[in-house]
């Protein structure tokens, strides 16, 4: 099982937490790093270098989301879409916080995983962080240690990541 | 000046040398009060002594205080200082409410070890609901003292940046302390709160830290430094055989 | 929801969920905040706290409380996935018997509607915090300070985050003499989603 990537947006539309995980040589790298070369697809290698890829993604989070509601009512939210190459996994919080995560196209439901890293990472870590502020301008406050620490953890105690 | 005749016309007068008391009135408030007399001076002051509240809503409250003395303040030391102010005042109110809420007569502690047992215990167990964790003389100067808390309840929450690792925001609590203790007629140097552990409270004990830091990242040491006159009562009492 | 069913919502939280603190810990710190504050904020040329300042100081830290409040909120109440409020009424009663609930363990009654259902009240009948306060006897703290304005903030906060644009204001306070402690929720506006930056 691996993780591609991660991506939190906020109600303002703003990306202001990524990370990148390239499985080969077990680095990984938070927010404006370049790829290397892991099992990375190839069309999404290709995606970073022609686009800005968090607009990308949140332009296509953005789309799904509304086609949902248009078609299965107000309250329904897409859970992932899959290609060939990969699967896209989303979380939607109440307050708008968006949460993405890329996987192999292997993987099954991560719904509850995000659910989790919201509840327990995020609220615990970076909303009642006292020094962090309560808006995240510029992704500001998001990437503390313990956010970082917790997420690492997290991920590899659910197999997402090696150890 | 001896050319000087009389004071120049543009100088107003000076002062006179007293200030004239009014003859004394009885107090009166101006304050409104509810037809219903919702006042503090209806209410039984025990009434809240062990109602509970929620502990995110103080860590929100206290964040909120933190925000606003860090954007005051220039350093980690400054925080601190300002943070020890705010629960100064707590402190010189607790000392009586406390005491007025003892069983026995309230008879304010008059000797260190008197004062620091209802520190340790009196105190912390009517703001935390349990005592603290340790009491100590300190080795290099008479006149300290340690209290320790394992785990600060103040600081739940609270993830200090690694920049900013020295923070303790029991600076707080320690203020609070300093209050009582004052109150009490010691007279403190001072009262500071430190982390037990050289990795400060963000818990990172890397490598073969000792047992005891990994158990309690966010121990806590309150020193206590009792000031001159304090230390000289002391030795008096006990000079006098107490 | 029915009103009975986010009373038993709160109740649940608040006895299983929610970590305690003595009350007494938190009615000190926010006197001791409020008051730093009419230290720090005075007129300069006649070194009075001027508490319109202060009013305004403390609702915009509660609105600071509130952005964050509410996804402790409601990463709280959802583990079964999160339940949208229908519509300003269930809004109301999830405010009051739910959110004051867990966060201070008093429920305000929901009171004066207004016909249009976009504007209610919360009437206080205990108010923790102010368990100890007595406004300053200076002739002019009881007619200009909202001691609880904190909580305007973070109910206004608390809203913004879940897409509601609302004004929340206090309307009587028994620190000012009142008979009763009540406050003011407006709806404004649903706040729609932003969209992203076009492109290029």
């Amino acid at each position: 099982m691996s993780v591609y990537s991660f991506y939190i947006f906020d109600r303002h539309t703003e990306c202001i937490y990524s990370k990148r995980f390239t499985a080969a040589n077990n680095t990984q790298s938070s927010r404006g790093s370049t790829l290397q070369n892991g099992d990375v697809p190839a069309s999404l290698r290709k995606a970073s270098k022609d686009l800005d890829e968090t607009k990308l993604i949140f332009g296509t989070i953005f789309s799904l989301r509304r086609m949902a509601k248009q078609l299965g009512g107000a309250d329904d939210q897409f859970l992932s879409y899959r290609t060939g190459e990969y699967k896209l996994h989303y979380f939607e919080t109440p307050t708008q916080l968006k949460f993405v995560m890329l996987t192999d196209p292997r993987v099954g439901n991560m719904r509850t995983v995000l659910h989790q890293i919201w509840a327990t990472l995020f609220v615990e870590y970076v909303v009642k962080s006292p020094l962090a502020p309560a808006e995240h301008t510029g992704g500001k406050g998001v990437a503390n240690e313990l956010f970082e620490g917790g997420l690492e953890r997290f991920m590899v105690s659910m197999g997402l990541l090696p150890r | 000046m001896p050319s000087m005749v009389g004071p120049p016309p543009d100088v107003p007068p000076k002062e006179p040398p007293y200030t004239a008391i009014l003859p004394a009135k009885p107090f009166h408030s101006r304050l409104h009060s509810p037809s219903s007399r919702k006042t503090i001076y209806d209410r039984n002051l025990n009434r809240t002594q062990t109602t509970p509240t929620s502990l995110p809503s103080f860590a929100y409250l206290f964040n909120t205080l933190i925000t606003y003395h860090h954007s005051k303040s220039g350093s980690v030391s400054e925080i601190e200082t300002r943070l020890n102010r705010a629960g100064y005042p707590i402190g010189i109110k607790l000392l009586d409410l406390l005491l007025y809420r003892q069983a026995r007569a309230a008879v304010r502690p008059t000797r260190i070890i008197d004062l620091l047992q209802f520190v340790h215990t009196t105190l912390w167990r009517a703001l935390f609901g349990r005592a603290a964790d340790a009491l100590e003389q300190g080795v290099s100067n008479k006149n300290e003292y340690m209290i320790f808390d394992n785990e600060p309840v103040v600081n739940t929450y609270l993830s200090v940046p690694k920049e900013m690792s020295q923070l303790n925001c029991a600076a707080f609590v320690a203020g609070i302390l300093e209050g009582v203790c004052d109150a009490a007629g010691f007279g403190m140097e001072g009262v500071t709160a430190h982390w037990a552990s050289a990795s400060g409270g963000t818990g990172g004990a890397e490598g073969e830290g000792n047992k005891e830091e990994e158990m309690w990242p966010g121990k806590t040491i309150f020193l206590l430094r009792f000031g001159e006159v304090a230390m000289r009562r002391e030795e008096a009492f006990k000079a006098g055989g107490g | 929801m029915a009103s009975s069913k986010a009373a038993r919502m709160g109740e649940e939280v608040w006895k299983t969920r929610t970590e305690k603190i003595n009350l007494e810990v938190l009615t000190l710190t926010y006197g001791t905040l409020v008051s730093q504050l009419t230290h720090d904020l005075r007129d300069p040329a006649t070194n009075i706290p001027d508490y319109a300042a202060i009013n305004t100081e403390l609702d915009r830290m509660g609105h600071s409380i509130g952005l964050r409040l509410i996804e402790d909120f409601l990463a709280k109440t959802s583990s079964a996935g999160p339940a949208p409020c229908n519509n300003f009424r269930e809004t109301a009663e999830m405010i009051a018997k739910v959110g004051f609930k867990i966060f201070l363990n008093v429920t305000p009654r929901v009171e004066n509607w207004d016909k249009e259902g976009r504007s209610f009240g919360l009437v206080f009948e205990e108010m923790p915090v102010s368990e100890f306060v007595e406004l300053p006897d200076d002739g002019r703290a009881q007619e200009e300070l909202w001691f609880l304005n904190l909580f305007c903030g973070v109910v206004k906060g608390a809203l913004e985050m879940v897409q509601m644009q609302v004004k929340a204001e206090w309307v009587s306070d028994v620190l000012r003499g009142d008979d009763t402690t009540e406050m003011r929720v407006t709806l404004i506006r649903y706040i729609e989603d932003e969209m992203p930056p076009d492109d290029e």
